[in-house]
């Protein structure tokens, strides 16, 4: 029986598709793929199926090893490094599917979920008990706890409780043979860090127990402006530290393009300043201690404080940094993890490589935790003009370049950024080929990603070969 | 064809669309079907795939893809609900429409949508019944029905609620409070079918012969105010109506929910205790897409013992799935999203189901009957009709 017929027996008629269209709908992510580079790349599906219980992620996986052929899980594709997007086509697995809330244990803050489960989901099924979630992703009211997961864990509330990986206590995860098994601290011979943030290319998180934080008596949002950018990082630096709020956004603009400014221009030439805000919890007086530091020390900076009720307006508007793309219509970026203390030089960077390529910029930067923040800045692009497109998505090569130059390295790999792999974290990818060939001696889950960029040919996209076109594109955008 | 009808700006939308996918999990189609292609995420990919390849490539080339994504357009509700959670603020519900008229202007609608066209255009109402039992509504539920030359109040019935059996009554409560309160109002003498339909289903090309014959009797009419009981009808004249003729209308359109609030708040009209738990469903097209949310809940909340809202409601309310001709075009996902909400409005425990428009009743009966121990459903002016003891 042919794949395709066998897995219609398996998960039934309407959980598989081989349409066109469909296969079209789930052959990208968040981030548009220059047409000139996707050729290199077969993103569209052979099949799509739909799977809504651990079993029928086993089962086709099973099949997928027998049959040989590539798997790709997908959450919401909320990510834009390509993880979700096919490279040689197979089985697209769409597990949004896996939505329920298997258990919650209210002594012990303990919530089990399936992979499917929506951020915003857990949430609100939390308003009415006593705990909250320690940390979720800016694009909670979509993306999925198992992608979450997969992609590095850093959000909202990282400064105060850590990444996902700190907070979770185990995992049912599918092996890419099809073996389940449950992956806690205790596992031995695998532990939740190996697997977390392994770009669907180790495992399929099935099922995960997040360890919850008890809900605080009093919350406050914060948010002050700044005219000078050098002071509101200054500030937020200093906040991050002697405060430790559950998140500490920072937002600044540059919108250079169409301007004739010539040659670097530094923090204080950046004309429109700084916003910075965030989120306290904890004991009444404890926030109100800390509310009056923050006031005191953004008016030390010449900053001003806004009013609680603008600052929760921030808060509410944290799931929607993409809200600029509407200036674009394109948003280039790729999120780095920069050494707080190196935050200033970065902007910097970012303010000249935005100027050279005459593109507006906004940046976006979470504290992880008091010496690292993941830096997010959202060049505005337009893809319908493809060559020049094509040279502005070097912009993201550079940024990680130097991210890594200071001591920094990229959040993810998927399929965009793997080249950066070695250069980011040396130590980590030699463990992680290790695993790979472990658990996937077909090499059939997530293939061609993270350690390498595999074309549609089979052949890995040699690095020096993505570099040169890179810097070549770079080159040639600043030329014409 | 594609860049002959729409905008530039939606054009740019498509592109615009930063594929969040925050509008895909409150998509009443997509939470039904699974599929990204009928979530408004996978749809604005698809037709930016299509810009892409130059204009209308992959709608005309392979018919068989064609009718593919034609059939994802007309899997939809037209509910707006896209529209009100994309952060982004792009007018998803408008470029529904758009696409919907180039399938139609390509002959690649549904069949059910030329029929529907004929039918209306034939008869000027959307069943293809004889139009001159248009006000035998009348006959049949006995109500005391005006129809003079010059009213400051014209009562427009549609088309559901003047030739389905299962809506007549609205008409009646309607009329009957009319008088009640004394208002001098009128019928037209000859209502052709909105042209909401057209509107929505995409078969645009004659709604302004509709909409100038509505506008032309009513305008003789000197009427000050043109109410409804059906949404789609007053987002046809209030909204549509001035955009197809290029002008401002000489009066003023509202749901007759409105009316009623107007009048219990002054004192016009005095509705005695309910003794019951009331819910309210929130039509798409009046709250959503009407902004008139808290008028039929003040009405409500001043009668009733005890009124629970349902889970998904007001603004943000979820579609019965009878909107944006589903009905008619696949009948079974319609059943399927009317049995979703039916359920949702069954959890508040209310005794009474009510809502406010004769599509919506309809749809939800027909879902609750499904349901063991179900709840009436009624039309927020025939509770209040009732009540009053006009009907």
């Amino acid at each position: 029986m042919s794949l395709e017929k066998t897995l219609r027996s398996l998960l039934g008629d309407d959980k598989v598709s081989t349409s066109y269209l469909e296969r079209t709908a789930y052959s990208h992510d968040l981030a548009p793929i220059p047409r000139n580079i996707m050729w290199l790349f077969n993103n569209l599906p052979d099949i799509v199926v739909r799977l809504r219980t651990l079993e029928d992620v086993v089962a086709v996986l099973r099949l997928a090893n027998k049959f040989k052929v590539a798997v790709t899980p997908r959450g919401s594709a909320t990510w834009g490094y390509g993880g979700a997007v096919p490279t040689v086509g197979g089985i697209l697995l769409d597990l949004r599917g896996l939505n329920k809330i298997v258990s919650f244990d209210e002594d012990q803050g303990l919530l089990t979920v399936q992979c499917g489960v929506v951020w915003k989901d857990i949430i609100d099924f939390l308003q009415k008990t006593s705990w909250d979630l320690p940390v979720y992703p800016s694009s909670a009211p979509s993306s999925t706890v198992g992608a979450f997961a997969a992609t590095g864990g850093f959000g909202y509330g990282s400064l105060e409780h850590g990444s996902l990986v700190e907070n979770i206590v185990s995992i049912t995860i599918i092996l890419p043979t099809g073996e389940k098994t449950v992956v806690g601290p205790d596992s031995g011979w695998v532990t939740l860090k190996q697997l977390l943030g392994s770009e669907g290319t180790l495992c399929v998180f099935g099922e995960l127990t997040l360890k919850l934080a008890p809900k605080m008596p009093s919350t406050a949002s914060f948010l002050a402006y700044f005219g000078r950018l050098g002071n509101a990082v200054e500030v937020a630096n200093d906040l991050a530290c002697r405060t430790r709020p559950f998140s500490l956004i920072l937002r600044a603009f540059g919108f250079v393009r169409g301007q004739e400014r010539k040659g670097l221009f530094g923090l204080e030439d950046a004309e429109s300043g700084a916003i910075i805000y965030g989120y306290y919890t904890g004991m009444p007086g404890e926030v109100n201690e800390s509310l009056n530091t923050f006031d005191e020390m953004t008016v030390d900076k010449g900053g001003v404080v806004r009013p609680r009720e603008e600052a929760d307006f921030e808060w509410n508007e944290r799931f929607y940094p993409l809200r600029i793309k509407k200036l674009g219509p394109t948003v280039l970026t790729s999120d780095v993890v920069v050494p707080s203390n190196r935050l200033s030089e970065m902007i910097q960077y970012v303010w000249q490589l935005a100027h050279d390529a005459s593109m507006d910029v906004e940046i976006e930067t979470i504290w992880t935790s008091q010496d690292e923040v993941l830096f997010f800045p959202l060049f505005l692009s337009d893809e319908r003009r493809t060559l020049k497109y094509l040279s502005h998505s070097a912009i993201t090569k550079k940024l990680i370049d130097r991210a890594i130059a200071m001591g920094g390295r990229s959040y993810g790999y998927g399929l965009w950024n793997s080249f950066h792999f070695t250069a980011s974290e040396p130590s980590r990818r030699k463990e992680f080929i290790k695993m790979k060939e472990l658990l996937d001696p077909n090499g059939i889950l997530n293939r061609g990603k993270t350690l390498t960029a595999r074309t549609r040919l089979g052949l890995p996209l040699p690095k020096v070969l993505y570099a040169g076109f890179m810097e070549t594109l770079w080159l040639l955008g600043r030329w014409f | 064809m594609i860049d002959a009808l729409l905008s530039k700006l939606q054009r740019e939308d498509a592109f615009a669309c930063a594929q969040c996918g925050y509008c895909v999990k409150w998509c009443p189609v997509y939470d039904r079907s699974g599929w990204e292609s009928a979530s408004p995420r996978g749809k604005v990919f698809l037709l930016k795939k299509m810009l892409e390849n130059n204009g209308s490539s992959l709608l005309t080339s392979n018919p068989r893809i064609a009718s593919e994504f034609v059939q994802r357009l007309f899997d939809c509700t037209t509910c707006g609900r896209c529209t009100e959670e994309c952060h982004l603020e792009l007018d998803l519900l408008d470029l529904w429409f758009r696409l919907r008229e180039l399938a139609v202007r390509q002959g690649l609608a549904p069949q059910s949508v030329g029929l529907m066209e004929k039918a209306l255009l034939a008869s000027r109402n959307v069943f293809g019944m004889d139009s001159q039992s248009r006000t035998d509504w009348a006959t049949y539920t006995g109500a005391e029905v005006k129809v003079q030359d010059k009213a400051d109040i014209v009562y427009f019935v549609g088309c559901v609620t003047s030739y389905s059996g299962r809506s007549q009554g609205i008409a009646q409560s309607i009329t009957g409070i009319l008088n009640h309160v004394g208002e001098n109002w009128s019928i037209m003498h000859e209502e052709w079918c909105c042209g909401h339909p057209l509107a929505v289903s995409g078969a645009t090309e004659r709604y302004r012969e509709i909409a100038e014959h509505n506008v032309r009797n009513i305008e003789h009419m000197h009427a000050k105010v043109v109410v409804s009981g059906c949404p789609g009808c007053c987002l046809a004249l209030r909204e549509e109506y001035p955009r197809i003729l290029g002008r401002e209308l000489n009066f003023k359109v509202v749901h007759f929910t409105q009316l009623l609030d107007q009048y219990v708040t002054e004192g016009r009209l005095h509705i005695p205790e309910l003794h019951a738990t009331t819910t309210y469903h929130d039509p798409c097209e009046l709250a959503r897409l009407g902004g008139v949310v808290d008028e039929p809940r003040r009405v409500l909340r001043s009668f009733v013992k005890k009124f629970v809202e349902p889970e998904e409601s007001g603004s943000i309310g979820r579609c019965c799935g009878s909107g944006g001709l589903l009905k008619a075009t696949n009948s079974a996902m319609s059943g399927d999203l009317a049995e979703k909400r039916s359920a949702m409005l069954q959890r508040t425990g209310a005794d009474i189901i009510t809502s406010a428009c004769p599509s919506c009743d309809q749809n939800l009966a027909e879902a609750l009957s499904k349901f063991q121990d179900s709840k009436r459903v009624q039309d927020l002016a025939e509770l209040v009709a009732q009540q009053i003891g006009l009907t």
